[in-house]
């Protein structure tokens, strides 16, 4: 998208950083919603987790900044790391993580009752203590990259899907994350709206950010991540570079996974 | 007739006085009483229910006397203004907590955890996210639920506070012209209530043309 020609993370205060997991489990009784998934994503890798639904992928994904609370295992994001499951939760320590980990879900999650710059600049000023106009003047670059100075003034009412998440986008990424998360970024959008969103994250990529990317996408995982990583049931199953997994998968539910969904 | 026009006018204070006051005490209670009511702890959770529950499912006139007649027995006595106003603000603030709590139960979920990713704290998600999005869910609720304690407020004429019913008893027995002068009193009261009725509209429609909520 040609609108995206400026560096979407000019400005930022550090460099994308390695995200780890190890053994991060969520179980609900005898039921496993994730379980002992250890995953690192190097500094300005970007992983694709791909996989059938209620595989646990989203779970996993909220576990990483603590929307879920997992049972146990320990998340790192560049040199901090967050144990669970031993001793009561530190808030400390999980603000600390949330502060590196940007976020961005499927339903978008703008505040309605903010204008699109207030939803950008606001929590800069808050989280990070950035002045107003600071902070509004990082806004407006962003909305600048992501092709959207023009609704700085409306309402997300106001907006398309695909806009609304171009702007919880920029929203993420004016904090300065180290590392990002997506959770099916497009799954509520038309195939074509989508290519919107997409666009922004391919530019993302390759400006080098670290991007763990939650996705139903296939040509994005196949395109655009360095690594894919399959999860049935909980757990990671295969992973490996796109094209090996998603062209000769050597595991039966990755294999059975693939011909479902792109019908071969 | 007309002599005593400015006699129960002057209700209006009394009748605005009671309404606001009981307003005032319920829109404030009601919020810490809406918290509990919302929280995941059942031992939290219970006693905000059970008060709830007890203060809506007695009539406002019963609460009333209970305070004004009843607590003096045991050493308590207010005067009939503080019992009115106490009461019914007491009584508000349990139904006011159930309209804040259909108001939080409107927001999606999203919002709650947008706040906590971009790593917002506790106080400026309840502030800054949460409690503006709530207040214009509620305002059309909030709109009817004042209207309707402004009528309440009658009930205070019953305890000898003095405000546009009693007034309009007070001139009856001088005048006994009990139509001419309820009907004014009618009058009065749908005066003050209607452009309650139409400024909430007014808000709404117009928080409702720069966002929607959910």
């Amino acid at each position: 998208m040609s609108q995206v020609s400026e560096g979407l993370l000019e400005g930022a205060r550090h460099a994308p950083v390695s995200l780890r997991t190890t053994d991060v489990t969520m179980r609900f009784g005898e039921t496993y919603a994730v379980r002992d998934v250890s995953l690192e994503v190097a500094a300005g890798e970007v992983v694709s987790i791909i996989g059938p639904s209620g595989a646990g992928k989203s779970t996993f994904l909220r576990c990483i900044n603590q929307l879920e609370v997992p049972t146990s295992g320990t998340v790192q994001v560049g040199d901090k790391s967050v144990v669970f499951g031993a001793g009561p939760r530190r808030d400390r320590e999980i603000a600390d993580l949330r502060r590196n980990v940007g976020m961005v879900f499927q339903s978008f999650n703008l505040f309605p009752h903010l204008t699109v710059l207030r939803n950008i600049a606001l929590p800069q000023e808050r989280v990070l203590g950035r002045t107003r106009k600071d902070a509004e003047a990082r806004a407006m670059a962003l909305l600048n990259r992501v092709g959207l100075a023009e609704k700085a003034e409306s309402y997300p009412g106001k907006c398309s899907g695909g806009q609304q998440q171009r702007v919880a986008i920029a929203r993420a990424l004016a904090l300065d994350p180290a590392v990002m998360l997506f959770d099916e970024p497009t799954s509520a959008l038309d195939p074509e709206v989508g290519a919107e969103v997409l666009a922004v994250m391919k530019e993302l990529a390759h400006e080098g950010m670290t991007m763990l990317v939650v996705t139903h996408e296939m040509a994005f995982a196949h395109d655009v991540s360095d690594r894919v990583v399959v999860m049935v049931d909980g757990s990671i199953v295969e992973e490996g570079d796109p094209k090996t997994v998603m062209e000769s998968p050597t595991h039966p539910r990755t294999q059975q996974f693939l011909a479902a969904v792109l019908g071969r | 007739m007309f002599e005593y026009f400015g006699y129960i006018a002057l209700g209006v204070l009394g009748t605005v006085g009671v309404t606001f006051g009981a307003l005032a005490i319920g829109t404030v209670v009601g919020m810490p009483l809406a918290w509990l009511r919302r929280s995941r702890h059942a031992i939290v959770r219970m006693p905000a229910v059970a008060v709830i529950e007890v203060l809506r499912g007695v009539p406002n006139l019963v609460w009333l006397f209970l305070v004004f007649f009843g607590l003096p027995q045991i050493g308590i006595r207010l005067d009939p203004w503080s019992s009115a106003i106490l009461t019914l603000g007491v009584a508000s603030a349990a139904h006011i907590a159930e309209i804040y709590r259909g108001g939080l139960a409107g927001l999606s979920r999203g919002q709650w955890e947008a706040s906590d990713a971009l790593g917002l704290s506790r106080m400026d998600r309840r502030r800054l996210i949460v409690l503006p999005q709530m207040q214009r869910v509620i305002v059309p609720t909030m709109a009817t639920y004042a209207i309707g304690l402004l009528k309440d407020s009658a009930l205070a004429s019953t305890i000898g506070v003095v405000e546009l019913t009693f007034r309009g008893g007070v001139v009856t027995q001088r005048t006994g012209d009990g139509l001419t002068t309820f009907l004014v009193v009618g009058v009065v009261y749908l005066l003050l209530s209607l452009p309650l009725a139409l400024a909430a509209r007014r808000v709404d429609s117009r928080m409702r043309a720069k966002f929607s909520v959910g």
